[in-house]
């Protein structure tokens, strides 16, 4: 069978700031634990190749842009500090405050000290449930792709998280994790791990801010693990300032009856390259792949995402929508993959673009790849303006065409921001999404 | 060794499968300058086409053989071909060698213009070369030219300058690169100003000679308000080993000419365990230069071992239209990598693409298509439809469209679907008294009647009984 895989390099292929003594110095004074998984991380980071323009995943972002050679990997030190709080605390029950200084957890509602929810960092982690620890670390991917990022960050990361819920357990008001880097040049790397146990449900928010004009970079990696019947959402909003560059890397492995929403939010940054995968593996697992991206003042925004069927009657659902102005420039490639004998699959893929005027650029590559029948996998894509005919019904009626478009491309988006779980955050992409469309 | 049996199931599959046992005129294996000069001359071709072939061969020999299809194929070994192969009597004397004759006859092709079918003027190329060309007279008082290219580069050399390797340049791609080198034959037409070309044009593809390539060229250049529908169909012998087609098309419609190409593919697909069969490497494009000029593709794409083709539109005259209607169907080991390019360049440009691929065995068949608005390409529209259909479990069936947009008056949209024979509609079907065969062929049939509609008639009915024998054993 062809792969989509490039051949394994033999001499080491190292991206700029990430080789063998930064390994080192990340793993000194660590658990054994964690120094065994970067080790096994790195070895695989070391022998896929760098990405090069000519590949096909970077045809349409090329990675220089990425800019490895002008940042340094910030040293968090893995201590609680003070961090500001902010107005969106109040909405969680758990807040996960990280800066360049250190991290804090704060469990505004109690349910830390309550048998069955565990937020801790990996350190942590490693010396209260090692077991779990080594099964769930550098697991969620499907094991033939080959994804260098996610090994990046998985032997090199400077700040990681543990999320565990016990069976049965569900939180009423979910976690919130507030990244914020002001340091010029540096480079954050989170990581997040999290187990879902039988039955157990609660919701995930993450945002990352800095400040306008302050260079930095960012390469994260999250796994989730979804046992039977878990239902785990995840709100990633990428909110950067404008000299942000963001890579991520998402996979989640979704069990008998679980359920894994991952929502994919991009706004902020100059560049930012998003993968998000999900393997539904065994029967009547599902998975919704959600995403929103507004791209505009020379940002470009790349989207791939996973959905892959490694058991027979798994469902998965995606629905990425953006639109593009002023030079933005956005690119969303996805693949369905039904592997062999994974029969009674349901799957689709759709990617609405509005392009906002004639210097926008936005690319889709949808693709299905099915080895097996008795199956209805399917994609749809469009792109175009805005309806002139729905504009002028609008304004038959009396509402300001400034308005009128404002309406239409908050129905556009409301498809996907209906169903995140947190109404803060509705309230908080809608006011996002008006700020980038206001001159229109 | 048992004896080979002509009435073997293999045999009814295929029953283009036959060989022709002529004297043939075959030039020693492998590729280089000389070789290339030898084919020139033996084509009796003026010194700036062999040029030409030695810059393209030049180019080649730099190039790799790209590995982005998703196909699984052996390194195929350019230098153990031969790059020639002639029948002898067809190259030493005008009449036609009776073997070949009845070869044709076999193949229901033809060559005789008073048996001819009397709406289709057919060039037939065998091996390396052409062996004659049809209805030429009667096209003649036209202004329509149509020969074969070899032909054509002798009589009329200042047309063929004018537009060969300007719609697929020699160093386009590696397989194309290599046709520029080495091509034997192909058909030419030229479509003059304001005629509507009276018959269907049609050539007929043949490879006979063991361990040949195929390199044909084609070119169709409709003039001004011309118009004119142009057929293709190809068969090859059953052998165990691969042989290679690669095969450039190139088609140049000018204001409002339309043009509308058909194939209909049934090169040797290999037997059952996937021995042997045609690597089909084509590259086929067509170029809308003019105001609201057209150009249709057509393919049905039955054969072959492997297929690695994507017949591609530039539409670059304003209010210019593209479209591409296929169906693939591939069954035992058979691969197919196929779509469509679609380059929206000029203002008020349309383009339309209907795919159905069907998948049977243990085949893969992937659709791969581009859709691409350039900046400037004002009101730019799109439609494209790729379904696919699954048959039995071991067989996949991919679709990777691109789609890039750099204008906000497009309106694009793309819609794919893969699934396998509903069991409804089989029930249905079966409820009514119809075996489960049939009616899984009835439903086949309904999936690609949006593209069969396209075809001329006869090719239609050609195209709906080869599928039907073709799906024959592979349903149940």
């Amino acid at each position: 069978m062809p792969t989509l895989n490039l051949p394994l390099t033999e001499e080491p292929s190292l991206l700029p700031g990430f080789d063998e003594t930064v390994l080192e110095s990340a793993r000194s004074g660590e658990h054994a634990l964690l120094q065994a998984k970067r080790t096994a991380a790195y070895e695989r980071y070391s022998v896929i190749p760098n990405p090069e323009a000519f590949h096909e995943e970077y045809r349409r972002m090329n990675p220089d842009l990425f800019r490895f050679p002008s940042f340094t990997r910030l040293d968090i030190p893995n201590e609680s500090v003070e961090v500001a709080s902010s107005d969106a605390d109040e909405h969680y029950d758990v807040v996960i405050a990280v800066s360049p200084t250190g991290y804090r957890i704060q469990d505004r509602t109690g349910v830390l000290s309550q048998e069955g929810v565990n937020v801790l960092t990996l350190d942590a982690a490693a010396r209260e449930f090692p077991n779990l620890l080594e099964q769930s670390i550098g697991t969620a991917m499907v094991a033939d792709e080959q994804r260098k990022f996610l090994d990046l960050n998985g032997a090199f990361w400077n700040v990681g998280f543990f999320i565990y819920v016990r069976k049965k357990v569900e939180l009423p008001n979910g976690i919130l994790i507030r990244y914020y880097n002001d340091q010029a040049g540096t480079t954050l790397l989170p990581k997040l791990v999290v187990v879902a146990e039988q039955e157990s449900r609660f919701a995930i928010a993450e945002e990352f801010s800095s400040p306008d004009g302050v260079e930095t970079l960012c390469v994260s990696g999250r796994e989730f693990h979804l046992d039977a019947a878990a239902d785990v959402k995840l709100i990633s909003l990428q909110g950067w300032g404008n000299k942000g560059i963001h890579i991520g890397e998402d996979w989640a492995r979704v069990k008998r009856d679980g359920k894994v929403d991952l929502f994919s939010m991009t706004f902020g940054g100059c560049v930012s390259k998003m993968t998000v995968g999900c393997d539904v593996c065994e029967p009547n697992a599902n998975a919704y792949l959600g995403g929103v991206f507004f791209a505009d003042e020379h940002q470009h925004f790349d989207q791939k995402t996973l959905q892959y069927h490694s058991a027979p009657d798994t469902y998965s659902n995606m629905m990425y929508k953006g639109a593009v102005k002023d030079h933005g420039y956005s690119v969303y490639q996805g693949i369905i993959r039904a592997l062999k004998h994974c029969v009674g699959v349901d799957s689709y893929q759709t990617n609405n673009n509005l392009v906002l005027d004639a210097t926008a650029r936005a690319d889709s590559l949808p693709g299905l790849i099915i080895d097996a029948d008795e199956l209805a996998c399917s994609h749809g894509a469009t792109f175009g303006n805005l309806d002139q005919e729905q504009l002028y019904y609008l304004r038959s009626r009396g509402v300001p065409e400034g308005e009128a478009r404002r309406m239409l491309v908050m129905g556009f988006f409301d498809e996907v921001i209906d169903r995140i779980p947190f109404k803060p955050l509705q309230d908080h992409l809608h006011s996002v999404i008006a700020r980038k469309f206001g001159s229109l | 060794m048992p004896e080979f049996d002509t009435d073997s199931q293999l045999v009814q599959d295929y029953k283009y499968g036959f060989y022709t046992d002529i004297e043939t005129d075959t030039l020693p294996k492998g590729l280089n300058e000389e070789v290339i000069a030898m084919i020139s001359a033996k084509k009796e071709e003026p010194t700036w086409m062999l040029e030409w072939r030695l810059k393209a061969f030049r180019r080649w020999q730099k190039m790799k053989d790209p590995k982005w299809a998703f196909l699984d194929f052996p390194e195929i070994d350019y230098q153990d071909i031969h790059y020639y192969s002639a029948p002898k009597q067809a190259v030493e004397s005008a009449e036609l060698d009776p073997e070949l004759q009845k070869t044709f006859e076999r193949l229901g092709i033809p060559l005789n213009e008073r048996d001819a079918l009397s709406g289709v003027a057919m060039d037939v190329v065998f091996d390396s070369v052409s062996v004659g060309t049809t209805h030429q007279e009667m096209l003649e008082e036209q202004g329509i030219i149509f020969c074969s290219i070899s032909e054509a580069i002798q009589n009329h050399p200042e047309l063929v300058r004018q537009y060969l390797g300007t719609v697929v340049p020699p160093g386009d791609n590696f397989y194309a690169a290599l046709n520029s080198a080495v091509f034997t034959d192909g058909s030419f037409c030229y479509i003059p100003k304001g005629v509507k070309c009276p018959v269907e044009l049609s050539t007929y593809f043949r490879i006979n000679a063991a361990d040949t390539g195929q390199f044909e060229r084609t070119l169709i250049v409709c003039d001004d308000n011309a118009t004119c529908s142009y057929l293709e169909g190809c068969t090859a012998p059953q052998r165990d080993t691969n042989q290679l087609h690669a095969a450039v098309v190139e088609i140049v419609a000018l204001e409002n000419a339309d043009v509308k190409y058909s194939t209909v593919q049934n090169w040797y697909a290999g037997d059952e365990e996937g021995k042997g069969g045609i690597y089909n490497f084509v590259t086929k494009r067509g170029h809308c230069r003019g105001r609201n000029s057209k150009i249709s593709w057509t393919q049905v794409e039955v054969g072959a071992a492997i297929t690695w083709k994507y017949p591609s539109c530039v539409l670059e005259g304003d209010n210019s239209v593209g479209e591409f209607y296929s169906v693939a169907f591939t069954n035992n080991h058979m691969q197919a990598d196929t779509g469509t390019k679609m380059i929206h360049v000029g203002k008020n440009t349309s383009s339309t693409i209907v795919s159905k691929g069907i998948s049977a065995g243990k085949s893969a068949n992937n659709y791969r298509g581009l859709v691409q608005v350039m900046d400037g390409a004002k009101h730019a529209r799109n439609h494209s439809a790729c379904d696919s259909l699954l048959i039995g479990r071991e067989c996949s069936a991919n679709t990777f469209p691109y789609i890039e947009c750099e204008e906000d008056s497009a309106a694009l949209a793309h819609e794919a679907t893969t699934s396998n024979i509903s069991e409804d509609q089989l029930f249905y079907l079966q409820s009514r008294g119809i075996s489960e065969e049939d009616a899984a062929s009835m439903v086949v049939k309904g999936f690609c009647k949006d593209v069969f509609k396209q075809l001329p008639l006869e090719f239609s009915v050609e195209a709906v009984k080869l599928l039907e024998i073709k799906l024959e054993g592979s349903i149940g």
